[in-house]
């Protein structure tokens, strides 16, 4: 998100869902919503039936992937080549929004000079990609009509994860695809309240709705309303935790409602800073390997037990309700730190979810006309002005959030670990379309068991034939920060040279295996791409 | 966009060019029915209910299909139409074969929603069990132990093996919620400010109090004992009913908010006057048939003869007296085999129960009789006492010195002939007599209301009787010869069954609330419904094809050599593996779409006769569970292609061979391809319950469901999402609102079906600390106190930015908004993340 708030203004999707009915051609660059969003991924489909055009970018042979119009099966990791050189393509034959970028952006010289460096010919040799197939979806591209791009998790997850998004936003503007009904750039989020949880500021580099931490009116505003001096020094993020507590610089860890022991990529690593740290304390509705580590745990009510609102990944606010009790002295989030704050001397009162939507929407100017009587009928997309404001469906219609589009072009680097003698083949991970992150929550559910009953590597019969792997084999796949195995499944889903395993059963923890390198920008971690060896082995 | 005008049932209405009849009328929220219809869709063979007579126009046509015109005059209700819809739907009807309710729903006299607490149990929901039992039946843990299972005699599973046991299951789950001390936390109605007086605080008044309480009424029972429970407590013996068991359930009962007044004789210490002065808006009499039918032969007096009620109360409340070595005891009827059963554990060695028929006329439960003979009571059958003595012998002639207490002198019986109604009526045989001494005798002949009227005032002396000694009420409406004074139970019904009294007791409270509110009642359950056999001879052997052998579990008891010893409880109850295993056997005769078959809406609303228009009588098709979250039974379909058409992903299909002479669909097929994502539409599109989720099988009969519309918890997209909740479980999660962003009615599996995780039993449901490396549970207070003092201790040694928070992606705005706010100001650092990029 990090990225779309530089280039536009704002870090969120620029579109609807509701959008796919009018858009024209799907630009899908490492999103397989059919897995991973599939209510979204039902409508790309029902698109296509009526006519839309599809581009898929992904390694892996998708459902989409097997209906698209055009289907570029690059090398993982080097999209931002391919970004870069779609770009050269409409610049070379004139193909580009000249009036929308005139009008609307700055900073185009900039782009202009980085896509040069990038031709087709020469970007066929990083991607796998031939150069006609980046002509070609150049042109499609840039054709006139209503084209969105998609992007999940398969671009951010990887230390150039924002490049590639800069890169997304750098093309749509330069063919003007953007602020229009059925174009867009549109970031799929990965969870229910992603959206949310950087809207209101669990940041450490923003304050709540994306203030800025040098933003001297704004602290003004917070310290009056809230009583207290805050602090100016930028946080660390969260990926960066471990090494700091390894260092004994942070000593004391409140996690709320995660499981970095299973979720962090290198989660050896996690592990023993959570048994250095001096203090831990989880809130959690499970008892989760992060818990058992914990100093304290505290029992939290889960989303059908509380009332509140989520943001979904079109911006769109949401009522979740009460409907059952929380399990024994169970409480919501919220009043626990109601309580934890009063203990600790200072007074959050607060007697209800909607008294503390009421103090966000008094500082978020995006939320600022949302209130929980009117999403008793319906969500509302921000920005939201004030109450009589419909919502905002699509963004950036007449001028961009920060007023003009920041072309920010971003030159081609490598993934951090790319396969060598040791390690020969490469790695990348996706969601199980029935499960959900390490199944803590839908492992509780029997027929999910029977859709989904393991994670199977899967493994391009190429590589099976060559390595000798057959069909429900056990593999041990080893990377340079460990080891797991699973079973193989031999399919053509996967490109040959690499393994995809889905990450959701924690009886096969594929984290083990990925990379903790992060981000320049956002921090976020190489979770979609590293170096393994693979072994068949006997049947555990 | 032109517009066209038209008139529906006299109503002009201005509606788009292009729609059908059934679009516009829907819009202008006309109902019209029909069974096949999916936006611009039907069946191959349509339903024809959507018909609608059109001026000018000889026949119906069918609206689904007919677009609106301008100028069109268009009638959708008329009684015509209703006899085409009658008629189709008898058609549709009678391709539809499966069960709506249970037999054992069916049988049972408290019309309970067995099959739903069964499969409450079977998915580990003890609680929401309990709670179903309680919409009907506020005294589970003692029906539970003492009900002679109405319900058991029609189980189906009878045509298998043996019964379910339903009541030890009952039992299982009240037992299970008082040893975890479950609060059930029912929900009582806005208070109305009526006042309710209840007079006796037995099942009748207990369930009576219950039941208007929950409604918001003020009840207070008033009880001549000094403790409540009526019978259950100085009628059935520990060993049936244990003493802690019981006052558990007294005061579960209380917890609704009724007050007790205990030790106040009706008739001495309070009159139906005063409480007519005091301001009670309505009286219940609840006083039960405590007295026993004297024993009207010479002898019958003496202080040796007792009488059943106060034999049981003295033992009841622990009086301490000698029955001697040999008892007998008169009757056959329930009672009296509890009376011979407490005398065993009275250190009387022999004790005799005496007869006038054989066994297997006895009134008494076969079963309870066979629990009696297993602890050694004897029965002499065919006689009957004709005359008691003690034995010096000064009574009678007949009477012979002897060493026992009493002499009893006893004539042979015989059956007579039928009388008018083919009942035979024993007859003495003359010259028969017999003798035996005994100790002690007790008599148990039956039990009545009063004994010739009420006492103690006006309106008590008004109360009219019956000839049998008990009140005279309105079966109807519970009323009695005094207005505004109520009663049932077995003070109008004489001795009944504990669930029968439960039943009497409800209905009453539903009387005295409607009328106390001047209010109507509520309907009556309808009676319709479809069946595979009313009784066993009808049911089809093939419903059962594929079902294995698998006998009931045994319920573990105290041999009787023990537990005459004592008045500890007989029976043990099920452990949790073994009301798990024994739920498992329930065959689910029930259908799980009972709250939501359009058919059987339909069938109702146009009052169709299904007994006279034939339904199905065996199964034609395999059930298929082949499906990870469907089930298939299309003995239910009818071919609405409904799931078809519904399905977003063209993912299944319905096919039938062919259409027969009265246009029906046989042969049908259904068969999901490799397109289907499980995301579970079609089940919840299904009309009637052919497709059924399978994780949604408890049936929900006629229990208060609450719709709670969400947001799913999983990805991005933010589905809306519908919660059915009952009590405080989550019955099946629907899409929500077809017309609602951002899903459109949309879901995947997950959101659909992966939400088992709320209920689990691994949730956390105390804070846990670490003491001497483990976690260990502790209260919120000590909890909180650890969290801020170490978190303080940290700021204080290495400053505010060695704390470091995590927030959730998956919790709400609310919560992470507080949890960056608590870093930033009570912590005092930027250190606060979440893990978008997970």
């Amino acid at each position: 998100m990090a990225s779309l708030a530089l280039t536009f203004g704002s870090g969120a999707m620029t579109n609807s869902i509701a959008d796919s009915k009018k858009t024209d051609l799907f630009f899908m660059v490492g999103s397989n919503p059919d897995t991973s969003h599939p209510t979204i991924g039902l409508r790309v489909h029902q698109a296509v039936d009526r006519g839309a055009k599809l581009i898929v970018v992904d390694p892996r042979k998708t459902k989409l992937a097997e209906r698209a119009d055009l289907w570029l099966r690059i090398n993982p990791g080097t999209d931002v080549a391919l970004l870069n050189s779609m770009m050269h393509v409409i610049l070379e034959e004139d193909l580009w929004d000249k009036k929308f970028v005139e009008d609307r952006t700055e900073d185009f010289d900039e782009m202009e000079r980085v896509a040069k460096k990038y031709p087709p010919e020469m970007v066929e040799k990083i991607t796998g990609l031939p150069a006609d197939q980046i002509r070609q979806a150049a042109r499609m591209y840039a054709a006139p009509g209503r084209h969105a791009t998609f992007h999940g998790m398969g671009i951010t997850h990887y230390v150039t994860g924002t490049d590639r998004v800069k890169s997304i936003a750098n093309l749509a503007m330069l063919c003007g695809k953007v602020g229009v009904e059925g174009g867009g750039c549109n970031p799929l989020r990965g969870q229910n309240n992603v959206q949310g949880a950087c809207d209101v500021g669990a940041l450490f580099n923003s304050l709540p709705g994306y203030g800025s931490l040098d933003n001297v009116d704004l602290f003004a505003k917070y310290e009056k309303l809230w009583n207290v001096k805050l602090p100016r020094r930028p946080g660390k993020p969260a990926t960066e935790v471990w090494d700091n507590v390894m260092t004994g610089d942070i000593r004391g860890l409140y996690i709320f409602g995660e499981d970095p022991a299973v979720a962090d990529p290198n989660i050896s690593h996690v592990q023993s800073a959570l048994e250095k740290a001096d203090f831990v304390v989880v809130q959690d509705i499970f008892l989760t390997k992060t818990a058992e580590m914990a100093d304290v745990v505290l029992p939290a009510a889960c989303y059908a037990e509380k009332d509140g609102t989520f943001t979904c990944t079109e911006r769109r606010v949401q009522r979740i309700r009460k409907a059952v009790d929380p399990p024994g002295e169970a409480k919501p989030d919220w009043q626990i730190f109601c309580n934890l704050s009063k203990k600790m001397g200072y007074d959050m009162n607060y007697s209800s979810a909607e008294e503390i939507f009421e103090e966000i929407r008094l500082l978020l100017p995006q939320y600022a006309g949302i209130t929980y009587k009117r999403l008793d009928i319906q969500g509302l997309q921000w920005p939201v002005p004030n109450e009589d404001h419909p919502g905002t469906a699509v963004l950036h219609t007449e001028s961009f959030t920060r007023g003009r589009g920041l072309f920010i072009p971003e030159d081609y680097m490598p993934p951090v670990e790319l396969a060598d003698d040791e390690y020969p083949m490469q790695f990348t991970t996706g969601r199980d379309l029935a499960r959900y992150n390490f199944s803590s929550m839908t492992g509780k559910t029997r027929e999910i068991d029977d859709i989904s009953p393991e994670c199977f590597a899967e493994v391009n019969p190429e590589d099976a034939e060559r390595l000798g792997i057959k069909e429900k084999d056990t593999l041990r796949l080893t990377s340079r920060r460990g080891s797991v195995t699973l079973r193989a499944t031999i399919t053509d889903r996967s490109q040959p040279g690499t393994i995809f395993a889905t990450y959701n059963h924690i009886e096969s923890l594929v984290n083990l295996l990925t990379l903790d390198a992060l981000d320049r920008l956002s921090r976020t971690p190489e979770y979609k791409l590293c170096a393994i060896k693979v072994a068949v082995v006997d049947p555990i | 966009m032109s517009t066209i005008n038209l008139e529906i049932n006299g109503m002009e209405i201005v509606a788009e060019q292009g729609l059908t009849i059934l679009d516009v009328a829907k819009r202008a929220e006309i109902h019209i029915p029909t069974l096949c219809a999916v936006k611009d869709k039907n069946s191959e063979v349509p339903c024809g209910l959507c018909v609608v007579a059109i001026d000018g126009m000889d026949e119906p046509v069918r609206s689904c299909v007919a677009l609106a015109k301008d100028g069109m005059k268009i009638q959708t209700d008329t009684a015509d139409l209703k006899k085409v819809r009658q008629e189709k739907l008898a058609l549709i009807s009678s391709t539809h074969f499966g069960d709506c309710k249970a037999p054992c729903n069916l049988t049972c006299p408290g019309q309970i929603n067995v099959q739903g607490y069964i499969a409450h149990i079977s998915k580990g929901q003890y609680e929401e069990a309990l709670r179903l039992v309680m919409e009907r039946n506020p005294l589970p843990f003692s029906v539970g132990r003492v009900c002679p299972r109405f319900c058991e005699t029609r189980c189906r599973r009878i045509l298998v093996d043996e019964p379910v046991s339903i009541n030890h299951l009952k039992r299982f789950v009240a037992d299970w919620c008082m040893l975890n001390n479950v609060d059930l936390k029912i929900p009582r109605e806005k208070l109305t400010g009526k006042r309710v007086a209840v007079i006796g605080g037995g099942p009748t008044g207990l369930t009576t109090a219950f039941y208007l309480a929950r409604k918001g009424h003020n009840v207070t029972i008033f009880e001549a004992n000094p403790k409540l429970g009526g019978m259950l407590r100085y009628g059935l013996p520990d060993y049936k009913i244990p003493r802690d068991v019981l006052d558990f359930e007294m005061n579960m009962i209380l917890r609704m908010g009724i007050s007790v007044r205990l030790s106040q004789k009706w008739g001495i210490d309070f009159t139906l006057q005063d409480l007519k002065d005091q301001g009670y808006d309505a009286i219940m009499l609840a006083t039960g048939a405590g007295i026993d039918k004297p024993l009207e032969i010479p002898g019958g007096r003496l202080p040796q003869v007792l009488s059943a009620a106060n034999f049981l109360k003295d033992v009841a409340v622990g009086k301490k007296r000698d029955y001697g070595h040999r008892a007998a005891v008169i009757g056959g009827n329930n009672i009296a085999m509890e009376v011979a059963r407490s005398l065993l554990r009275q250190n009387v060695d022999e004790v005799t129960i005496i007869y006038p028929r054989s066994q297997e006329e006895m009134p008494a439960n076969q079963r309870i009789i066979r629990e009696a003979e297993k602890e050694g009571v004897q029965f002499l059958l065919m006689y009957s006492p004709v005359q008691i003595c003690e034995s010096d012998g000064t009574n009678a002639s007949a009477c012979k010195p002897g060493d026992a207490g009493l002499t009893v002198e006893l004539v042979r019986m015989k059956l007579g002939e039928p009388d008018a109604r083919g009942n035979r009526q024993p007859e003495a045989i003359p010259g028969t007599s017999n003798i035996i001494h005994v100790d002690t005798l007790v008599s148990s002949l039956g039990q009545m209301a009063c004994y010739e009227g009420f006492k103690g005032g006006k309106l008590e002396e008004a109360i009219e009787i019956t000839p049998k000694n008990t009140i005279k009420a309105s079966p109807r409406d519970f009323t009695t010869s005094i207005l505004g004074v109520y009663a049932a139970g077995d003070a109008v019904n004489g001795t009944r069954t504990v669930i029968q009294s439960v039943v009497a007791a409800r209905r009453a409270a539903e009387n005295i609330h409607a009328q106390i509110m001047d209010v109507d009642k509520a309907p009556a359950d309808n009676r319709f419904n479809f069946t595979r056999g009313k009784s066993f001879d009808q049911v089809n052997l093939s419903n059962f094809d594929g079902i294995n052998i698998k006998l009931r579990e045994k319920m573990p008891e105290r041999p009787p050599e023990t537990c005459t010893q004592d008045f500890d409880e007989v029976k043990l109850g099920f452990n949790e593996q073994m009301a798990r295993r024994e739920a498992e056997r329930c065959l689910e005769c029930g259908c799980s779409a009972f709250d939501s078959c359009d058919l059987k809406r339909l069938d109702i609303e146009y009052n169709v006769n299904i007994n006279k228009t034939g339904m199905g009588v065996k199964p034609v098709y395999q059930k298929d569970n082949s499906h990870p979250v469907i089930r298939v039974d299309l003995n239910k379909c009818i071919f609405c292609q409904t799931c078809m058409n519904s399905c977003e992903y063209d993912a299944l299909e319905v096919t039938a061979a062919r259409v027969d002479d009265n246009g029906t669909a046989q042969g049908l097929k259904l068969s999901f391809n490799d397109k289907c994502v499980n995301c579970g539409k079609c089940a919840e599109s299904c009309t009637t319950g052919a497709l059924q989720k399978k994780a949604a099988y408890v049936p929900i009969v006629h229990e208060e469901v609450k719709e709670v519309r969400t947001t799913c918890p999983y990805c991005g997209a933010g589905c809306q999402l519908i919660f059915k909740v009952k009590g405080n479980t989550i019955m099946e999660v629907c899409g929500a609102e077809e017309h609602l962003a951002p899903n459109y009615g949309a879901l995947c599996v997950k959101g659909r079906f992966a939400h088992d995780f709320v209920g689990h039993k691994n949730r956390l449901k105390k804070p846990l600390v670490r003491r001497n490396g483990q976690l260990v549970e502790t209260t919120w207070e000590d909890a909180l106190e650890i969290v801020a003092r170490n978190l303080f201790d940290l700021k204080a040694m290495y400053g505010p930015d060695s704390i470091s928070g995590f927030s959730c992606a998956r919790a709400s705005n609310e919560e992470n908004f507080l949890m960056q706010k608590f870093m930033r100001t009570v912590i005092g650092t930027n250190n606060i993340e979440h893990c978008a990029r997970l």
